[in-house]
């Protein structure tokens, strides 16, 4: 019976029992809530007249909650020391603090079922010769709990981790961590950095994390939970670290997805979008021939303000993506000439209605490119749509892409309006709409060069400008030609084919494939 | 564009939005689809069943069934009897990637209704095979 002697000496559950009932015995059998009322009622005695009442009144209001809150506290955790079968907090239909005699037998009680399961086990490792923490502590704390070693090695995992993580035991143990859990924190203060800073510090330390997320593969949803690690140098088995999770998947998924009202915002602000677009057409097909100029004109217009906001609407789903990190794409082989010629038509009706002309140098060699056709049409719209908006009187664009010195795909396009100012033009692409002091200056345009520069960087491109006051911008970044990125960057060329001949049309527009 | 030859294909149109449908419906009917509004899911159900249409056009925002609930009873063999129809998922709710993925591998397109017109969803519907 060494190890159970072991196991009592060592359970902090059996030592606050134990405590507690030392403590049962030195206050007697006592119903705490009426002593101290008639304590607050005795001194109110005392106190003649209006003011007696008046702490009565206050006392036996104060008394019960400030007091007594922090003994209903221990006393709740004391009742509710162990769990039952099924590792959960048994439910206490008991709102009464009574710590005399009752408690005991509670505590009596809680002392049996443990020692009770405590000879359960050790009969099991007797016949099965396994191991007292493995069968006794971990899978009878309902927590998912993981115990590494230095080299950051599963070394135990109990069954409700696995549980929790859809997998298998057998699975999970001497598999590195990071490899069993793909964690995304809310800062740079990880459990990689804590851990380093752990080893080379301190000899004992504990930190715990909130909202950290855990992307599964396959079909099983993310999860949501804090996460505490603690870390002892002194282990004698040399398993240094442990670490626990604590399941919010409900409660943070649904407050973490402020995606998620963006997405219902932007759904309400589509459908009249969808409404316009289609009268437009309905509009411009049926009455064409019968419009005078004018008239026409006006339904042009009207085609493209509803573009213009379309736009708009897309970029700020755009922004709540990139802002939650959640904006993935998926580089193709794709024709630049393309890709390209299409947006521009897009655009030109917006030109048009202003009186602007397009002018279009694509060099004849251009190589296929690496792009996510969506999200870099979503750039060529931001960029030429600024510069359609800040061309004040002149009437022309120039866009001209080619294969620059380094190789790249180079594209640029140049207006003749008003220019930016030097002061803000370092800024330009940083989040910018937020900044209230420049918004007056520089209109809307911060929103898109944010997004389109993101986008950029996300396809290992560049993004720059060139301005002038009075005199007009540049704007032009690179993408890379498909063979140079393939080369680069294996892993991030995903292979959509199977997609593709599964029929699928990609993603979420008419115009990708 | 190359959507002048009129087709006879049978196609529904599952949509609450009374408006969109009818620009949907003067579109498509203009090409020569014959057309069967729903604007119920529960209702939209039964009529995808009866494996009558074509295409199917399936708005995800929907009363009494979504068309979540909708795409993944009648891809789930246990559920319903396989039906021929494609099904293109017109809608203006952006998804979550992981939703997103799901729906993918159940549906033949997914279409935001706010990026095209009436006229170029028809030339869409064209281009499936």
């Amino acid at each position: 019976m060494d190890d159970f002697k072991k196991l009592t000496r060592n359970s902090k559950d059996l030592v606050f029992v134990i405590l507690a009932i030392n403590l049962i015995i030195i206050f007697g059998s006592l119903d705490i809530e009426y002593y101290l009322f008639n304590l607050s009622l005795e001194l109110s005695l005392s106190i003649s007249g209006l003011l007696g009442v008046l702490f009565l009144a206050v006392s036996y209001l104060i008394i019960p909650k400030i007091l007594l809150s922090p003994i209903k506290i221990i006393w709740y955790t004391i009742l509710k020391l162990n769990p039952n079968q099924e590792g959960l907090m048994p439910k206490i239909n008991q709102n009464k603090i009574l710590i005399g005699k009752e408690l005991v037998t509670n505590l009596i009680g809680q002392i049996y079922n443990i020692t009770n399961t405590v000879n359960q086990d050790l009969i099991k490792i007797e016949e099965e010769k396994t191991d007292l923490k493995t069968d006794f502590l971990a899978n009878r704390i309902p927590l998912p709990i993981f115990v590494l070693d230095n080299n950051e090695n599963v070394k135990f995992v109990n069954k409700y981790a696995a549980t929790y993580l859809g997998l298998e035991i057998d699975n999970i143990l001497n598999k590195n961590i990071y490899s069993i859990l793909e964690l995304s924190f809310p800062s740079n203060d990880t459990f990689d950095t804590w851990l380093k800073d752990a080893k080379n510090h301190t000899a004992i330390s504990t930190k715990s994390w909130e909202r950290v997320k855990l992307n599964l593969q396959d079909n099983h949803p993310t999860l949501y939970f804090d996460m505490v690690a603690y870390y002892n140098l002194g282990n004698t088995e040399g398993y240094s670290t442990i670490i626990t999770l604590f399941d919010h998947t409900k409660q943070y998924s649904q407050d973490d997805q402020a995606i998620n009202f963006v997405a219902i915002a932007i759904h309400e602000l589509r459908t009249p979008l969808t409404l316009l677009k289609g009268y437009i057409e309905v509009f411009s097909d049926e009455l064409e021939d019968n419009l005078d100029p004018e008239l026409k004109s006006f339904v042009e217009k009207m085609k493209a303000t509803n573009d213009q906001l379309n736009l708009f609407v897309n970029n700020i789903l755009n922004v709540a993506r990139i802002d939650n990190d959640e904006m993935i794409l998926k580089l193709h082989a794709q024709s630049w000439d393309k890709i390209l010629t299409e947006a521009i038509d897009n655009i030109n009706l917006r030109a048009k209605v202003r009186g602007i002309n397009l002018e279009v140098k694509i060099d004849p060699n251009i190589p296929e490119v690496g792009i996510d056709r969506i999200s870099i049409q979503e750039v060529l719209y931001n960029l030429l749509d600024n510069a359609i908006k800040y061309s004040k009187d002149s009437k022309k664009i120039i866009i001209k892409s080619y294969l620059n010195d380094e190789g790249f795909v180079e594209t640029t396009i140049q207006d003749f309006g008003r220019g930016i100012p030097e002061s803000i033009i370092g800024n330009l692409f940083t989040k910018f709409y937020r900044d209230h002091h420049n918004r007056s200056q520089v209109g809307g345009t911060g929103l898109g060069l944010y997004i389109s520069k993101a986008i950029i960087d996300a396809h290992h491109g560049n993004i720059w400008v060139k301005s002038k006051e009075g005199e007009g911008s540049t704007f032009g970044f690179t993408v890379l030609p498909f063979d140079l990125l393939s080369k680069e960057q294996k892993n991030l060329v995903n292979n959509e084919i199977i997609q593709n001949a599964h029929g699928w049309i990609n993603n979420h527009s008419y115009y990708r494939r | 564009m190359d959507q002048n030859v009129k087709t006879n294909k049978k196609i529904l149109v599952i949509e609450d939005e009374h408006f969109i449908s009818e620009l949907y419906t003067r579109a498509l009917n203009n090409n020569g689809y014959i057309v069967k509004v729903v604007s119920d899911g529960v209702e939209a159900l039964k009529e995808c069943q009866t494996d009558q249409y074509d295409l199917i056009l399936l708005d995800l925002m929907i009363p009494n069934m979504t068309g979540f609930e909708i795409l993944n009873i009648l891809r789930d063999p246990s559920k319903s009897k396989p039906i021929h129809s494609k099904i293109i998922i017109t809608t203006n709710l952006e998804q979550r990637d992981d939703i997103k993925k799901d729906i993918e591998k159940k549906a033949d397109a997914y279409l935001i209704k706010a990026n095209l017109t009436p006229n170029e969803l028809v030339d869409f519907l064209g281009q499936i095979k």
